[in-house]
């Protein structure tokens, strides 16, 4: 349903999508992970045809983006990152005036926006005005207007950003039953726990790139059973280094440098609360001081530290 | 088309919401033009006082004073006696247009040829008024000094006369001054210089100055709701609709046809409710109301879209906002709004009928001055049309060429 293929998409001599290729088919949602300014809403917009890219093809329901933009997006369903609502207009006047850009007209129209207006829960709030709901009610509203028109395919550009727990909650819902019906949605988000709840697969992307991708176990079994260990103080860079190595020297072959900086020390090995007393020693020997302690069973948000060696929220 | 009626619904319903936008853009122009009219009305007439110090009180100074307020000059001067003191006091104040003081004296000099000096101060803050009692003056002046030519026997005769002179005096004396008459009168009755009027061309009648103001005032509020509403285009984007419509397919068109025909309306029924006041207020013949609200209304769409278009160049809603505004007063004030074309000096009559409003203004004017209706040629409806069509189509342009996805 959803082909992207060695797309790219400079802005002058900055690659912010760098040849990146991924395939979604019906009833899945395929996850686009990474921190702000990877290049997930980049994408989002070359595929949805906000924007040409520079090189590749994208196509949706088998309609290149590009050659074919009107039936590509006929087959599409945005929601955008930012709320994109009438705010002096009713919910269901949005609603049905986003319906009609998608050509539904009559019953159907009526129907479909009945249909969604209880299902994103505003049934009894259908009159009034976008200005007068709360945060998480606006973003159900806008992800009311990017389906309403049935689309097999939906882009979703982190939808839950400033959203509270329950309306998080409910988006989620939403996203699963859209799925469930059949649609093949993309997902973008930096939050991992959202990722490894909806995506069926997903890619990891930083810097333009994409860096990992597969199903959420294929990239958890990347990461082996290695915990994250990152220890927070001052640390002399050459003394800590040689210390590691020669923990390392010394048995512990699983353990591996991620990151290291005068502050902070990223490592990974399996079972490392077993080795933390091992470690202390090895570093205070080498002159480091430790402050602060942080062990994290693996995850996709250990992952991404793995492969790129920055924390996901940076 | 059916998007274009889908969006055209959409900027009514949201309009409404927006009461006060709308209040602003009639009140304003209604608030100006209501108090324009009061200030030059065309039924008011200028009215001025002449304090007149008799300090003589003759039969001459009663003539004089009655010469002020005779006939139509009657209804432009009233005369006020008054004394010296208080005269002199009121007109240092601008109280009045003139102050006229006939000397003690002055009936005996005259009729003895003896010079004499009427005093004649004016109100400097005033013009018509005041010329009007000087040349007045002058003419009395001059009549009497022409009197005196033509009757001095009769005059030394009346001089010369005591408290009750005889009948065979006084028929003697009416004789001799008839016989004169008749010996000048063929002067006189007509004329012995043939004058021949040479009429001008007749003219169109100048419609009253208040009548004149109407069309800017009506420009006014257009170009006040066209302003407002091209920034709708902003308020979009700010809200992220611009965008989702450009995942739409192939809705631009319709959008932008959309919001055209809403401009249409709004701007029709604000500068109509505006050109409804002026047709009742000056009786303008209801005939012309059509063409004149629906050339306002397609001129209207023509601004709009031009507003629309440079608001649209911006890469902020603040500097487009200001930029707009800031276009806005000196084409109000060159196009005829604060001061009618017709009373602008030549040079800048020229530029205000070439501006934008100051086009649509002038053929306004011609529309409700004109005998019948539907008076506006149809190359200017053509200009109008073809400038809305075009403003509109750098507007879509914008659209597409990146001004709705940012």
């Amino acid at each position: 349903m959803l082909k992207v293929e060695e797309l790219s998409k400079n802005y002058g001599d900055f690659v912010a999508v760098d040849n990146i290729s991924f395939e979604s088919g019906k009833g899945t949602v395929f996850g686009l992970l990474g921190p702000n300014g990877a290049g997930k809403s980049t994408t989002i917009n070359c595929v949805s045809g906000l924007m040409q890219p520079t090189s590749g093809h994208a196509s949706v329901a088998g309609h290149d983006v590009v050659s074919d933009g009107k039936a590509a997006r006929q087959n599409l369903g945005v929601v955008p990152q930012e709320i994109a609502l009438y705010e002096d207009l009713p919910a269901v006047e949005n609603l049905r005036y986003w319906g009609k850009a998608y050509g539904l007209r009559g019953a159907d129209l009526e129907s479909r926006v009945r249909d969604v207006l209880e299902y994103i829960g505003l049934g009894d709030r259908a009159k009034d005005l976008p200005k007068e709901f709360s945060g998480g009610m606006k973003r159900r509203l806008n992800f009311g207007c990017g389906i309403v028109h049935r689309p097999p395919v939906i882009l979703l550009d982190e939808p839950t950003v400033g959203v509270d727990p329950q309306s998080r909650a409910r988006l989620f819902d939403m996203v699963e039953a859209e799925r469930d019906a059949g649609a093949c949605i993309l997902y973008t988000t930096h939050y991992m726990e959202e990722a490894e709840r909806l995506c069926d697969s997903l890619a990891i992307i930083d810097h333009g790139k994409l860096i990992a991708q597969g199903t959420v176990d294929q990239l958890r079994a990347k990461l082996g059973a290695r915990d994250v260990l990152q220890l927070s103080g001052h640390f002399p860079v050459d003394e800590t280094k040689r210390a590691i190595e020669a923990l390392v020297d010394g048995g512990n072959q699983d353990l591996e440098f991620i990151a290291q900086e005068e502050e902070s020390i990223t490592l990974t090995l399996s079972q490392a609360s077993q080795h933390l007393p091992a470690i202390f020693k090895a570093v205070s020997a080498a002159g480091g001081n430790v402050t602060e302690t942080s062990l994290r069973s693996p995850n996709l948000e250990t992952l991404f530290l793995l492969l790129t060696g920055t924390e996901l929220r940076e | 088309m059916s998007f274009a009626l889908t969006s055209f619904k959409k900027d009514l319903a949201r309009w409404r919401q927006d009461v006060m936008s709308t209040l602003i853009w009639i009140s304003i122009p209604l608030m100006i033009g209501g108090l324009i009219t009061a200030l030059m009305g065309s039924d008011v007439k200028p009215h001025g006082v002449l304090l007149m110090v008799d300090q003589d009180e003759s039969f001459l100074s009663e003539l004089i004073a009655g010469a002020y307020s005779a006939g139509e000059l009657g209804e432009l001067i009233s005369v006020e006696k008054t004394t010296l003191e208080e005269g002199t006091e009121r007109i240092n104040e601008g109280d009045a247009s003139g102050l006229l003081i006939i000397p003690e004296g002055f009936g005996d000099a005259f009729l003895n040829s003896e010079p004499v000096t009427l005093t004649l101060k004016t109100n400097p803050s005033q013009t018509i008024l005041p010329g009007i009692i000087t040349n007045v003056t002058e003419i009395l002046l001059d009549a009497g000094f022409y009197a005196h030519q033509l009757f001095g026997d009769e005059i030394d005769l009346i001089k010369n006369l005591g408290d009750e002179p005889s009948d065979a005096v006084v028929g003697a004396m009416a004789i001799a001054i008839q016989n004169k008459m008749e010996s000048v009168a063929p002067q006189l009755f007509p004329p012995i210089i043939d004058v021949e009027i040479v009429e001008p061309p007749p003219t169109e009648p100048t419609p009253p100055l208040a009548l004149l103001f109407l069309p800017g005032i009506i420009l006014m509020s257009v170009m006040f709701s066209a302003n407002g509403i091209a920034g709708d285009w902003w308020r979009e984007r700010e809200q992220g609709t611009l965008r989702r419509l450009v995942f739409a397919p192939g809705q631009l068109g319709g959008f932008v046809v959309g919001k055209a025909m809403a401009a249409a309306v709004i701007i029709g029924l604000v500068g109509g409710l505006t050109l409804l006041l002026g047709f009742l207020y000056h009786g303008i013949s209801w005939a012309k109301l059509p063409s004149s609200l629906i050339w306002i209304s397609i001129s209207g769409v023509a601004l709009f879209s031009w507003f629309a278009a440079l608001q649209m160049l911006f890469s902020n809603q603040k500097t487009a906002s200001i930029i707009s505004s800031m276009l806005l007063f000196p084409l109000l004030m060159v196009g005829g709004s604060f001061f009618p074309l017709a009373v602008l000096p030549g040079w800048i009559a020229a530029i205000g009928r070439a501006s934008p409003n100051g086009f649509v203004a002038h053929r306004l004017t011609l529309e409700i001055t004109a005998e019948g209706a539907w008076s506006i040629v149809a190359s200017d409806w053509l200009i109008v049309i073809a400038a809305a069509v075009a403003g509109l189509s750098i507007c879509a342009w914008r659209l597409k060429s990146g001004f709705a996805r940012a």
